[in-house]
């Protein structure tokens, strides 16, 4: 986090050495074949209602929900957990907003009411995978299995089985409105990263997550309070699941019960790996996350705008991703620079011993 | 690592418990034969949605002890094979009537089958069909025919669009059969029409939010110049009507949608000039089913396949008429 | 012995890191069949030159000859098939195997349809009888045995690879006499069957019992080789830290002498006691004294001290500071209220690896502040740099990850790292277990420096020396109770206390108890 005041050639060496770097490439990548298929990708044009329309703002778009789970993602993997239940989380929210806009008149009031619903409902979850890992002490593996099955059979009892739809303008806006031209839900998952960024990097709360994450019993010795900080933490990225399922519903205005969120904790996991934090816990970044957020969405609409065949898509996305987790891979790194060095350099870290 | 088998041995116990449950339910029947009612095993699919709801609690209405009947429903847990394997071999341990089957999954039904014809029960397949398909092992299969509907689509496509068009299918997963049944169905009426031309074809996994996603992108590479897009349910479809919308196209002027399933929320789009023509998949086949099973109790001979009819809806008022019966 | 050609010879090794010159124009011989410590105090190039004979380090000058042949070690691989094993302080063993399985890792025996389990197993149990070992059942599952045995299958697996040298790094540090002794006879039987052993300890003793040949390193420099027999303990000591020996002779000779004042205890706990843990006992910790808990591995002198820090939660008891009643049942309260616990596991317990020392340093501090009140990096900085002067930590580089430290530093930035809450009640537990003789004496005249200034401090050892130079006042444990309470000084010594142990294991009428409490702690 040390800044680089020492000039753009420096600030650029250092964000090579990020392992979001190759994230960040492989999003370029994906635009540029986008770009040989059609030089109009990138466009940026004005649309219908003086918004910004175009393919990148699509992206942006759909990288939102993926922004928020992720970002969630990456606390709860820092402290050494993992949260399966996000997807699940999701359409929870996503079904307790549906049904409550259903029969809500369609005003601004019924939306936050619907949102203050998400939180709770959310929020409950989330305490419940918090109690779970923190008080119970059972593996956050299988603490949040247990809600990430029992979530979707909630929200199918919620909707009664049914793909609840609803109508509320501001509801909707929520997903598909613009501010200054850009899509709302973009802002706002940039708002709440940038937000939870400054948080964890301005106060202690960075340094005593990772502590927990790499070394939970020194950590509590230290006098580090991994129950309440655990518990804090599974209950944040629950609500954000929750305003992720709020995104994705308010879309479409429609919850689906057996698809909104659906493996969509996968796609936070991968999002958070791709930025360079391990899932052994410890080192965290946000800023990666985001990045491996708006790949993935990057990846997804790439494979629609490219026509590649519905049977040929998971594995053109996993070789992409296996490509980019090779390139960041230590080993392969290695490999380059030793090719590059050619001998010149030495290894730039060892243990070394005190002199 | 303890915490985890405790967890376990938890499932196992509720596991345990639900069977145990399931097994009293179905052992107070015994003395069905006594009241002169005629017991029907019915191996279910469960909770999976709209549709499946609307068909299996059209069979359980239609079961009725006024109708003669005592049905005995064993739905599914967690859509799992095994759950509906034991309560096939304990309807057959009971010695039921007649069996109905909805099969989660295609294979391993072999050896239950013939277990089933050991105790000389007849067993009737509702809607799933099995694999291998041994039509020894079985009497009929109940079912709409997939291929059947969306012919129906692809026959309105090419009446919609005499000047030609080009269009897009938002499909299911990929290598479901029944998306394989559909495309094979559209394909062969459309694929024989050069004006219809094919921009692509995507997953959209069933759901509306992903469908909305696809469009949105399709829509972009193809500089808005799609006319048709046929979506293989309906709430992709719905989807597709809101991502055309967000384009800033007319859904039903610009760019006609069809879809087939046959919802409520499907049909109010269809009245709303949302959609274009929407093919039902019907899930209602309980009077198919009685008639079927009254035939087979009396000994008659039966077709091995019997394909339950389905409507279309090609305007908002045909749409209207049928909305306020819609069961589902 | 050392007639014979060497089985390994180092010449002219020199290795440098950026800024570091770990080792210059050293020269080290083992030969077969002896027992040879490397000598020198944390940082005087003893890991280095093991690491280069491993292969981990690429030397820059130098050469590396095994068995007369120039060998070139790119990688710990190749070191293995020249015949060199090492053993680390941790071991590297996987836990979830069975012993045999371990023992035979990589070297299964392969039968028609892969692996031999039976051959397999019963190779493992040969391989451990000639070690003396025959006790252990093969089939057994590694994660139960105690950390000492899980030693001696990882010397038993280098005898399955067929190691001519074997490496030996720090396997004592956890160990307690008896399983001393338990590895002990079964490197000599290593070494009777002409296996080459480098060996490396702190302990002097274990050095002098075992070892018959010695090299000094110093500063990454060559001091000298001998055999045991012509260094005495002294010059052994003036060597490795390159003082005389007289000023040594004064810092062991200074014997305690603060005086316990009549004022309230700081901390009086009545009855505190944790079922399983350590029965009920009455303490008081005064302020400017030194307190020693001492007693053998497992008597409950650990257990105490993590109920008087709330590491774990007492079951019974009462316990108050400066006369009022207090409620400690978790670290974070026992920091809040100005006590502190140095662990004796540092390396689970004590630092976090993978975070820097400023962030290890100010970790506990923070802490106590909340993760809402950050410590402004300013004032993060100087309390860094306060300590790091104050305790010598070297390198003196806060940004470097604690995990490059060696353990005598990392156990400056620990000390550091309570010291910097302000303790008014410090508890340390083996705080000097592991780290070379220069950091120790340093940190022994801190702690002393400590209670001077007013600091209530409980001192662990399992050095019952040290204990006793440390200590104003010596409770002595057994069986997870209290025993006895004396005051240090004049006239107390480690006999004094093994003493006190062993009567009452005499009046317990059960001679033997001390024996095996060593056997099953």
């Amino acid at each position: 986090m040390s800044a680089n005041a020492r000039g753009p050639v420096e600030a650029l060496k250092g964000l090579v050495r990020r392992q979001y770097f190759w994230g960040i490439v492989a999003v370029a990548l994906l635009l540029l074949v986008n770009l040989v298929k059609d030089p109009g990708y990138l466009a940026v044009s004005i649309g219908p209602s003086g918004n910004l329309a175009g393919n990148v703002i699509d992206i942006l778009r759909a990288a939102a929900p993926v922004i928020l789970i992720a970002v969630g993602m990456c606390l709860v993997v820092a402290t050494g957990g993992i949260d399966l239940s996000v997807g699940s989380v999701m359409v929870v929210a996503g079904a307790v907003s549906m049904e409550f806009l259903k029969d809500a008149p369609d005003t601004v009031g019924s939306t936050f009411t619907a949102l203050a619903l998400v939180i709770a409902v959310s929020a409950a979850l989330g305490a419940v995978n918090g109690v779970l890992v923190s008080v119970v002490g059972l593996q956050p593996f299988i603490s949040t299995l247990v809600i990430m099955l029992a979530g979707r059979g909630l929200a199918k009892v919620i909707t009664g089985g049914q793909n609840t739809a609803a109508t509320n303008e501001t509801f909707r806006w929520i997903a598909n409105g613009y501010v200054f031209g850009l899509p709302v839900v973009f802002l706002l998952a940039l708002l709440v990263a940038v937000g939870v960024g400054l948080l964890v990097r301005r106060s202690a709360l960075g340094l005593m997550l990772e502590a927990i994450g790499m070394d939970a019993k020194a950590a509590r010795l230290a006098g580090v309070n991994r129950r309440a900080l655990l518990f804090t933490v599974y209950i944040f990225g629950g609500v954000l699941a929750g305003f992720a399922g709020v995104f994705a519903t308010a879309s479409v205005m429609t919850v689906d019960v057996s698809r909104t969120g659906y493996q969509l904790e996968l796609d936070a996991i991968l999002a958070v790996v791709i930025g360079g934090t391990s899932l052994a816990g410890g080192k965290f970044n946000i800023t990666g996350a985001v990045v491996g957020a708006i790949l993935i969405a990057t990846l997804d609409k790439t494979v629609v705008f490219l026509g590649v065949s519905s049977s040929a898509t998971p594995a053109f996305k996993a070789i992409v991703i296996v490509a980019l987790c090779l390139l960041q891979s230590e080993r392969v790194r290695r490999v380059f620079r030793q090719r590059r060095a050619a001998g010149t350099a030495r290894p730039a870290e060892r243990e070394v011993v005190a002199a | 690592m303890s915490a985890k088998q405790r967890i376990v041995q938890g499932l196992g116990l509720a596991t345990a418990g639900a069977l145990a449950l399931g097994l009293t339910a179905c052992g107070g029947g015994e003395g069905g034969d006594d009241d002169g009612l005629t017991t029907i095993g019915f191996v279910a699919v469960g909770p999976e949605g709209a549709w499946r709801e609307a068909n299996e609690a059209n069979i359980q209405d239609t079961f009725t002890e006024d109708a003669g009947y005592e049905l005995k429903y064993a739905p599914a847990t967690n859509l799992d094979q095994k759950s509906q394997i034991d309560a096939f071999t304990s309807f057959v341990d009971e010695g039921v009537d007649v069996i109905l089957l909805s099969a989660t999954e295609a294979t391993g039904w072999e050896d239950s089958l013939k277990r089933a014809q050991e105790a000389e029960i007849p067993v009737i397949l509702l809607d799933r069909g099995i694999e291998p398909d041994d039509t020894d092992l079985y009497v009929t299969r109940i079912a709409p025919d997939n291929i059947e509907v969306s012919t129906a689509v692809a026959d309105w496509a090419v009446s919609a669009f005499p000047d030609g068009a080009n269009y897009f299918v938002l499909e299911g997963p990929a290598g479901v059969s029944v998306v394989n049944e559909r495309n094979e169905g559209f394909d062969a009426v459309v694929g024989g029409q050069p004006s219809l031309v094919k921009v692509g074809a995507q997953t959209a996994n069933w759901s509306t939010e992903e469908a909305k996603g696809v469009v949105e992108t399709v829509l972009k590479s193809n500089n808005n110049d799609v006319q048709f897009i046929f979506a293989q349910n309906d709430e992709m479809g719905l989807g597709a009507v809101q991502a055309v919308q967000e384009a800033g196209l007319t859904p039903g002027v610009d760019v006609k949608i069809a879809t087939i399933d046959g919802t409520k929320n499907a049909l109010t789009a269809l009245a709303a000039g949302e959609l274009s023509f929407v093919a039902e998949y019907n899930p209602l086949f309980g009077e198919t089913t009685l008639e079927v099973v009254e035939q087979v109790l009396n000994g008659d001979d039966v077709e091995s396949s019997i394909v339950v009819p389905s409507a279309t809806f090609d305007s908002p008022e045909a749409a209207e008429t049928a909305l306020p019966d819609r069961k589902f | 012995m050392p007639e014979s050609l060497p089985i390994v010879e180092m010449v002219g090794i020199s290795i440098s890191f950026p800024g570091v010159k770990a080792l210059d124009d050293v020269g080290f011989r083992l030969f077969p069949g002896e027992v040879h410590s490397l000598m020198g105090e944390n940082g005087a190039g003893k890991s280095t030159l093991i690491k280069a004979l491993t292969g981990v380090y690429k030397i820059d000058e130098g050469e590396i000859r095994i068995a007369g042949e120039p060998r070139r070690l790119g990688g710990t691989a190749d070191a293995q098939s020249a015949g060199i094993s090492t053993v680390y302080q941790e071991v590297n063993l996987c836990s979830n195997l069975t012993i045999g399985e371990n023992v035979m890792l990589g070297h299964e025996i392969k039968g028609a349809a892969g692996i031999n389990w039976r051959a397999t197993h019963r190779a493992a149990r040969e391989t451990l009888e000639k070690l003396g070992l025959g006790h252990l059942d093969p089939k057994q599952s590694l994660a139960t045995l105690p950390l000492a045995v899980q030693q001696l299958v990882a010397i038993s697996r280098s005898m399955v690879a067929k190691s001519k040298v074997l490496i030996l790094d720090e396997p004592t540090s956890s160990l307690d006499a008896n399983e001393v002794e338990q590895l002990f006879t079964v490197i000599r039987r290593l070494r009777d069957q002409g296996v080459a052993i480098l060996f490396v300890s702190h302990f002097l003793d274990q050095v002098y019992a075992i070892s018959d040949r010695l090299t000094v390193l110093r500063n990454g420099r060559f001091e000298g080789e001998y055999r045991t027999e012509e260094l005495d303990r002294a010059r052994l000591i003036a060597t490795m830290i390159g003082k005389d020996i007289a000023t040594l002779k004064s810092l062991d000779a200074k014997a305690s002498r603060r005086v316990r004042s009549d004022e309230p205890p700081l901390y009086s706990a009545k009855g505190i006691g944790r079922k399983g843990a350590i029965s009920e006992v009455d303490i008081d910790l005064h302020r400017g004294e030194v307190v020693g808990l001492a007693g053998l591995l497992g008597s409950g002198r650990t257990e105490l001290a993590r109920l008087i820090y709330g590491a774990d939660r007492p079951d019974s008891g009462e316990v108050t500071l400066d006369g009022e009643k207090a409620e400690i049942t978790t670290p974070a309260k026992a920091l809040a209220r100005h006590i502190a616990l140095s662990s004796e596991n540092r390396r689970d317990e004590g630092i976090i690896r993978d975070l820097s020392v400023r962030e290890n340093l100010v970790l506990a501090v923070q802490a106590r502040r909340g993760w809402a009140r950050p410590l402004p990096r300013r004032e993060q900085d100087a309390l860094v740099e306060k300590y790091i002067a104050a305790l010598g930590v070297r390198p003196a580089d806060p940004e470097r990850p604690i995990r490059l430290l060696s353990g005598g530093n990392q156990q400056k930035v620990l000390l550091g790292r309570w010291l910097a809450t302000e303790p008014e009640l410090l508890i340390l537990d083996e705080p000097t277990r592991g780290i070379d003789v220069g950091a120790k004496a340093e940190i022994q005249e801190y702690v002393a420096a400590l209670a001077d200034d007013g600091l209530a401090v409980v001192f662990i050892s399992s050095e019952l020396e040290e204990v006793v130079r440390q200590s104003d006042r010596i409770i002595v444990l057994k069986d997870r109770r209290k025993i006895a309470e004396i005051e240090g000084g004049h006239g107390v010594s480690a006999d004094s206390i093994v003493t006190i142990i062993a009567e009452d294991a005499l009046g317990d009428e059960r001679a033997d108890a001390v024996v095996r409490e060593e056997v099953t702690s």
